[in-house]
């Protein structure tokens, strides 16, 4: 047991990332779950990784605005590739998403054979961690958000159009770099999935309480067990999922 | 009500003194905490970001880090890059004034060694390479009483009142080692121009301290993982020159060098990277001690 860990200060930054991260990708994550294309998060973050690492062969430097180019436009074509399969494939959609990820993730590691500092930027991309983000960090994030949640209020049909793609590739490729695919993986699934079952804004808000309860819970305990936060509430948001899913069903048996 | 008042400033007044007179200590990895232990006595309080079976190129980050961090009167780590995956972003994140760069709580040991391996020129097709040199200066006990001499001066600056008890403590770790010396003249004598494989460029202070001589690395470029071209390489080479021992850490995958030894019957010998337990009692001796006989006694 450790106490220290427990300071606003330190958690604080982490927690407003989640908070953030969860807002839009409580929204997509319904959507992914509708459209029945669960993995395809890491496959886009897997292509903006492939990107960087393009980059990073061709000689750009890893930093600054250049990169994070790439790393979107990069996503972007991955993202547009798997929107255009969706009409051509059909119901086998789903496996082209797991081709895709994949081959981004062994080009990068053919890409990588001889270069391990290639290997860091692709960790940073994918295993980003939480605890190390700086407020300054959130602008970008919380204007994305900003702009996703004014979309899904006012324009709900974008949602369900081609446009889903480009969103959700701006979306990933700022998340995964903010908190890593793990984290991104279980934000968007695990909140969407217990409500799957709700419509609209009632879905929406059980699934943000779900997540916010996930992530301080996974924060605190992570600070007090001196265990790595992001793996750390990835389980406390299953847990929380599994915790409302059970009482829930309690509840229909009670009434029943 | 008036006692309890006095009691309540006495309380203060002497946690205050126990505070000023403690130094909180935040050591990169388990050797630099053994040392800070060693030289500090009862009063550094240490705390190590690593353990003796991580890699300390990249570790997770926990929140009691950063804690600890802006906690932390003074640093010590190995430098020379080893923790540039995440030292810079931990002492941002603390904005703990003390223990930044240019600060007397601010002590790299490589700082104070003489680097090997450094390389002509920055190029990044060589793999994993430090600019400032191999960053592995603990695997040399010479090194860690050159180092030693310097945390000594370091925190009697530090904390004045208890230079005489630091002087002492390196008076004894200085004395230890040269009795040590004596005593594994034997073991010296017998790794004394041997031709070992390493996993990764990880002893070359060893290397040099105990006149080993490293005929190849598992990893075909620092921090890459083996591969099949590589080790049938390795194994072609040992067929005309074999060399006398397998060596990687215990933090290391153990299966390519088992490979290479099952393919060569050179035998092999897994040592710990670093102190295992540095709370216990000559932490840092009982390590050099453990890694020159498992090598001698792997030796046949």
């Amino acid at each position: 047991m450790n106490f220290s860990g427990l300071d606003i200060s330190i958690l604080g930054p982490a927690f407003a990332a989640g908070i953030l991260v969860l807002l839009t990708h409580v929204l997509l994550g319904r959507e992914v779950i509708q459209r029945g294309i669960i993995f395809i998060d890491l496959a886009i973050a897997q292509f903006a990784g492939l990107g960087i690492i393009f980059a990073d062969t061709l000689g750009i430097e890893a930093h600054g605005w250049a990169i994070q180019l790439i790393a979107f436009a990069s996503a972007l074509i991955g993202a547009v590739l798997l929107g255009l399969s969706e009409k051509w494939l059909g119901k086998y959609q789903e496996a082209l998403i797991g081709i895709t990820f994949s081959l981004a993730a062994t080009g990068s590691i053919l890409l990588l054979a001889n270069n391990p500092h290639g290997g860091e930027h692709l960790k940073d991309l994918l295993v980003g961690q939480i605890l190390w983000v700086e407020w300054s960090q959130l602008l970008m994030p919380l204007l994305a958000s900003v702009v996703i949640v004014a979309l899904w209020l006012l324009k709900r049909e974008l949602f369900k159009s081609k446009f889903f793609y480009v969103m959700f590739a701006i979306a990933i490729t700022l998340s995964v770099q903010l908190i890593g695919v793990y984290l991104v993986f279980a934000s968007l699934i695990i909140p969407a999935l217990v409500t799957a079952q709700y419509t609209d804004v009632k879905a929406v808000s059980i699934a943000v309480g779900i997540g916010v309860a996930g992530y301080l819970s996974g924060l605190i305990l992570s600070a007090v067990l001196d265990l790595p936060s992001g793996a750390m509430i990835v389980w406390c948001l299953a847990v929380c999922g599994l915790v409302f899913t059970l009482t829930i069903n309690h509840l229909h048996k009670i009434n029943e | 009500m008036k006692i309890n008042l006095s009691l309540i400033f006495c309380l203060l007044l002497l946690s205050q003194q126990a505070s000023a007179s403690t130094l909180s200590v935040f050591a990169c990895e388990p050797e630099w905490a053994a040392l800070a232990t060693e030289i500090g006595g009862n009063t550094v309080d240490v705390t190590s970001a690593t353990t003796s079976m991580q890699d300390p190129h990249q570790i997770q980050a926990r929140p009691s880090l950063i804690a600890k961090m802006r906690q932390a009167d003074f640093l010590i780590c190995s430098g020379a890059e080893l923790e540039v995956g995440w030292l810079p972003v931990l002492l941002q994140k603390s904005s703990n004034p003390k223990t930044q760069p240019g600060n007397n709580g601010y002590f790299m040991a490589s700082d104070f060694v003489d680097m090997l391996d450094k390389p002509a020129k920055a190029d990044r097709s060589e793999g994993d390479v430090h600019m400032a040199g191999n960053p592995h200066v603990h695997t040399s006990p010479a090194n860690m009483l050159r180092v030693a001499t310097v945390l000594t001066e370091r925190l009697s600056a530090l904390s004045p009142e208890n230079k005489t008890l630091y002087e002492n403590n390196h008076q004894h770790l200085v004395q230890s080692f040269a009795d040590a010396m004596v005593k594994w003249q034997p073991a010296i004598q017998k790794l004394k121009n041997k031709k070992i494989v390493v996993y990764h460029h990880y002893w070359v202070y060893l290397e040099k301290w105990l006149q080993l001589q490293q005929v190849a690395t598992l990893e075909p470029k620092p921090g890459l993982p083996p591969t099949s071209n590589h080790l049938s390489q390795l194994v072609n080479q040992m067929t005309n020159d074999k060399a006398d021992l397998i060596v990687y850490a215990t933090y290391n995958d153990s299966k390519p060098a088992e490979w290479l030894a099952a393919k060569t019957g050179i035998p092999m010998a897994a040592v710990p990277a670093t102190v295992e337990d540095w709370k216990a009692d000559n932490a840092l001796l009982h390590w050099y001690e453990t890694v020159i006989n498992t090598l001698a006694k792997a030796i046949v």
